[in-house]
């Protein structure tokens, strides 16, 4: 998918002030190492879709 | 004479069907040993004794009248705490639910006790079924039936160490992304995570609306069939169930396997599972040839594809539904379980709808690979369970791909047998997965590999 820049520690407190959550420094130092693994992994989802051709939809197995 | 808690649940329900065995003395069984035993691996929250005996001696009034509900009549069975039940508090192993008692019963909990069945307790689980255990939660940690210096897997791990410590003789688990299958495996149980649809989440703790599963988790694979009989249907209350035909798993537990194919995902395990699991598995392969399926090599999408597919969904989800408790009252859960919790408001929109695109796209191209296959054959955990004394990593989640998570992003049922145990004295598993709703061929190979080996008789010492 889209792969955003790693934000860096600064970037990423900056962005968690925004998110309304009550957080420690100790919180965003493992929310920030946590992003940034899934980000990385996140590099594997594709980042061109058909439109409609894929609908998001998946909530049925027996579709 | 036989202890009665060694007993499964069909065998014990042939027995009071004949009239050999009531469900007073059954259940009198399982409370004496969770009170002797239970106290060495802390898999009860809450021991629901009276209630408990209420509902036995009401099972024997009507089996001595004629009345015989079917095979969980009188079966002494355990709630993992994410289970809402009336009457009788359900905690989520957190202390933001301490003092809730719901109203009424979950529909799984409803069918189990329409259907005979006596409920022992609340078992101990990962808070709300995601956050590991940790020392700031209300209740101790579980422990490991087979050695109590390890940690029993989760998030159903009250579920899976008590089943093993035989001090229930089935229990509900439930399974997002391997809930049910870890805890099976590293206590060395039979567990079934079944299609996503299949059986009723209403009234359950949710981690994860769009993956969430219920399901039964037992010594043996048919005790999960005979669980299921009674847990499957439709449930108009819950968005997500499906309308299904009435399946006879516990038939199903019984029926030959010769001419089931079956696709083995070896790729997704060779190179990262133990030299035990690895044997265990090539030997279980061996036994289902030899009953006459045909087993063969299938290369699938990459295991870490369906893991990053899986945890984003269940990241955004968990923390759509937890948003509210982690702003307001933080402070309230695990350390670890917070910050799991924290993590989805960082997960944007966009990707989240490309996890759910990536997902349709895993559960076509699974299907296609299945194409001309009955089941999925692969491992179910990588080798032994983690130590207690170890330092937990919050994102676990980060250095190993899930051999579970496939089929919780494809919705297709997954079986975990046990196969063995390793030179460290832990259980090996297998998983068998099968088309969306065919239950009956998983559960039909997972019980024939069981009565052709002996490993159902090995039981942890406590």
């Amino acid at each position: 998918m889209t792969s955003p820049k790693v934000p860096t520690l600064e970037e990423f407190t900056a962005r968690a002030a925004l998110t309304g959550l009550t957080l420690t420094p100790e919180d965003i130092e493992h929310l920030h190492k946590g992003y940034v693994g899934l980000l990385t992994l996140m590099d594997r989802i594709p980042s061109h879709w058909a439109w409609a051709a894929e609908p998001p939809h998946v909530f049925r197995a027996d579709e | 004479m036989t202890d009665l808690t060694t007993l499964g649940i069909a065998e014990a329900g042939r027995l009071m069907a004949r009239g050999e065995l009531t469900s007073t003395a059954l259940t009198e069984a399982f409370l004496k040993r969770v009170e002797l035993v239970d106290h060495k691996i802390a898999s009860y929250i809450t021991v629901t004794a009276d209630l408990a005996r209420s509902a036995a001696k009401q099972a024997d009034m009507e089996m001595s009248g004629g009345l015989r509900r079917g095979p969980m009549h009188g079966i002494p069975v355990g709630l993992k705490d994410i289970y809402e039940t009336a009457g009788v508090r359900t905690t989520g192993h957190s202390h933001l639910k301490l003092d809730y008692v719901p109203a009424i019963d979950a529909e799984t909990v409803r069918r189990l006790k329409d259907a005979g069945a006596v409920i022992l307790g609340k078992l101990g689980t990962h808070e709300f079924a995601n956050g590991a255990m940790t020392p700031d939660q209300p209740f101790p940690a579980v422990l490991n039936p087979w050695n109590t210096k390890y940690q029993p897997g989760g998030s159903s791990s009250g579920s899976g160490a008590a089943i093993a410590a035989h001090l229930c003789m089935g229990a509900m688990g439930s399974d997002t992304g391997g809930s049910i299958r870890n805890p099976a495996g590293y206590c060395g149980t039979a567990g079934i995570k079944p299609t996503y649809g299949l059986v009723s989440r209403c009234g359950i703790f949710p981690l994860a609306f769009s993956l969430d599963t219920a399901g039964p988790m037992a010594w043996t694979v048919e005790d999960c069939a005979l669980m299921l009989d009674v847990l499957a249907g439709y449930d108009p209350n819950d968005q997500g169930s499906a309308k299904t035909a009435k399946v006879d798993y516990g038939a199903a537990a019984h029926r030959p396997i010769k001419g089931l194919r079956i696709a083995l995902a070896r790729s997704w395990y060779d190179h990262g599972v133990t030299p035990d699991m690895k044997k265990g598995i090539d030997e279980a392969v061996r036994v289902l040839k030899d009953q006459g399926a045909a087993v063969e090599d299938v290369v699938f999408p990459d295991l870490w594809d369906y893991h990053i597919c899986g945890r984003i969904i269940i990241t955004t989800e968990a923390h759509a539904i937890h948003r509210q408790e982690v702003i307001e009252t933080p402070q309230k859960f695990g350390y670890t379980t917070r910050r799991r919790f924290q993590l989805g408001a960082f997960i944007t929109a966009e990707q989240y709808i490309s996890a759910l695109r990536f997902r349709r796209k895993l559960t076509q191209d699974t299907r296609a690979a299945m194409r001309g296959y009955d089941l999925i054959m692969t491992a179910n955990q990588w080798g032994a369970p983690e130590a207690f004394g170890e330092p937990q990593p919050i994102f676990h989640f980060l250095d190993k791909p899930s051999l579970t998570m496939p089929f919780n992003v494809t919705g297709q049922p997954a079986l975990t047998v046990c196969c063995g145990f390793g030179s460290d004295g832990f259980p090996l598993s297998f998983q068998l997965a099968g088309r969306a709703f065919d239950e009956a061929s998983v559960l039909a190979a997972g019980a024939a590999y069981e009565r052709t080996t002996t490993w159902r008789s090995h039981r942890p010492k406590l």
